[in-house]
């Protein structure tokens, strides 16, 4: 009893981190600019083939994350600077429009540049053999699972930190909550926002590298579906909390494990998604801004 | 000497041309306020001069054309504005916005931020509190005191009294008037509340419908019937 409880919730902490971490990229995102990017996933599968591309040529599985996290970085500035900001001057919408036509051009971009078709193999981060886990009220927590949800961890304590302490952070939240007023700071607002947009990608770079350690492999359809969760994720946190988008992506995690294993016939793995969808449903008719959201008040 | 030179300044929104050519100096050490109805152009002047809008004309500061530079290097070069209706960051506390004003600057900012808040001991008080959740009166002296942290040597000040408890707003003008004396700090100012404006001035602009019909010492403005009918009401 208290077994299985615990196995649902070793293994929902891991897929939960995953989901916080692609959350955290849309959440930079979104406070920096305001808008939901869609290729958020996408990007992130990108990189994940880049890391397997130059840990199958030339590096180690984990200094082949570094770069593909510095590549998503530069990534993500340039589609800012190229795509987003160019057409966000004309209208939001047509940003989101952009960002979905970046969601299936890089979807397509991946297994072409390439030339694969097939999951291909790439290494793994954490040590996977049958015998790597820890034992706890009879449960199993895996090495990889413990992993995942430390780097994550890891991941959410620097931005914080970047955020919270330093010039850098202090002039992103200044262009998040007022981009009208951030230049007259002497902020150059474009060039956070690159930066915004750059770390964001990273991030996602990130999660997309644990994604692929946990699959043991790449394929162009890896994160789809965990988009979808990650974006529930992100919308339950409040869409511009950091925070939020930690506990809401293992809430989720946990959730959906707890969902398929508690109910096999009824939910089980096909339906767990699902179960993300419906639970931002009920969360948002209660509370529109989310667990964490900033309600925005303003005297005047 | 002169510190801002502002000659045939266009500028508009659009299609839309407010400015037809404005022309205005400010000299070092100087308190210089526009006049003008509503509708006349005094919040463009501002924002073309801070660079936050598209413009055309000469703007000369310290010497150095600026008329072309973007609103974060003309803070960079040493003019500050508060632009209306504060242009504060309402999800920063109050101490994170006078960071952020102080961004352009390499040192470390704590002193000012002391010295601010002794100033304005309500903002001390409410350091750790969101901007948004100030009243009007102190997110006006936050938005004042962000745009100081920069070390200005011109405070663009556009409607600060604007929504303002009349007590408030004379606490203001003389903070403002003492910065003027005792920092040496220009200040060009844009008011409603033109008698209080002229009383910390020493020289006025008169603006109407984007062109500046008449200029002159604040005592001389003062004493033009027709200019004091108009624009102070008595």
């Amino acid at each position: 009893m208290i077994k299985d409880f615990l196995q649902y919730l070793f293994d929902g902490l891991s897929t939960g981190a995953i989901y916080s971490l692609i959350a955290l990229g849309l959440v930079i995102v979104y406070r920096g600019t305001g808008h939901l990017n869609f290729a958020q996933g996408e990007m992130a599968m990108l990189s994940a083939f880049l890391a397997w591309w130059v840990s199958d040529n030339w590096l180690p599985i984990w200094l082949a994350v570094f770069v593909c996290a510095a590549f998503a970085f530069v990534l993500g500035a340039v589609v800012e600077r190229v795509i987003i900001r160019p057409i966000g001057k004309r209208s939001v919408f047509a940003v989101g429009v952009a960002a979905i036509g970046l969601l299936l051009g890089i979807n397509a971009l991946a297994p072409f540049l390439w030339k694969v078709v097939f999951p291909e193999p790439i290494g793994s981060l954490f040590p996977k053999e049958n015998t790597d886990f820890v034992t706890i009220g009879g449960a199993h927590w895996r090495y990889e699972n413990i992993g995942v949800l430390l780097v994550m961890l890891a991941v959410a304590a620097v931005l914080f930190v970047l955020f919270q302490k330093t010039k850098l952070g202090l002039a992103m939240r200044a262009v998040a909550t007022n981009p009208e007023s951030a230049p007259l700071a002497g902020i150059k607002t474009g060039q956070v926002l690159m930066i915004s947009w750059g770390l964001a990608a990273a991030v996602g770079a990130i999660g997309g590298c644990m994604v692929a350690s946990v699959n043991g492999n790449v394929t162009s359809t890896m994160m789809l579906a965990i988009f979808f969760s990650a974006t529930a994720a992100a919308m339950l946190g409040g869409f511009d909390s950091l925070v939020g988008a930690v506990v809401a992506g293992l809430l989720l995690g946990i959730i959906e494990n707890m969902g398929a294993g508690y109910q096999p016939d009824i939910i089980g793995n096909e339906l767990k998604g699902s179960l993300s969808l419906v639970i931002i449903l009920v969360v948002l008719l209660f509370r529109p801004s989310g667990l964490f959201g900033s309600r925005r008040v303003e005297r005047v | 000497m002169t510190l801002l030179d502002v000659s045939g300044l266009h500028a508009g929104y659009g299609p839309i041309e407010v400015l037809h050519g404005v022309d205005l100096t400010v000299n070092e050490g100087e308190v210089v306020v526009v006049l003008g109805a509503n509708g006349a152009g005094k919040t463009t002047t501002m924002r073309a001069i801070s660079g936050t809008i598209p413009r055309r004309g000469s703007i000369t500061y310290a010497g150095k054309a600026i008329g072309a530079a973007r609103a974060d290097e003309i803070v960079n070069a040493g003019i500050a504005q508060v632009p209306q209706g504060r242009g504060t960051f309402v999800d920063l506390s109050v101490e994170d916005n006078l960071r952020v004003g102080a961004y352009v600057r390499g040192d470390d900012p704590s002193a000012d931020i002391s010295r601010w808040f002794e100033v304005f001991p309500r903002l001390g008080e409410r350091r750790t509190q969101k901007a948004g959740s100030l009243s009007g009166g102190e997110q006006q002296m936050l938005a004042i005191a962000r745009a100081l942290m920069s070390r200005p040597k011109l405070l663009l000040c556009d409607e600060p009294s604007l929504g303002l408890a009349p007590i408030i707003v004379q606490e203001m003008f003389r903070i403002l008037a003492q910065l003027n004396r005792e920092e040496g700090t220009s200040i060009l100012l844009v008011e409603q509340n033109a008698n209080l404006a002229m009383e910390i001035a020493h020289r006025a602009y008169l603006l109407e419908t984007g062109t500046i019909v008449a200029s002159g010492d604040a005592k001389e403005m003062l004493d033009d019937d027709a200019i004091r009918k108009a624009y102070l009401g008595y």
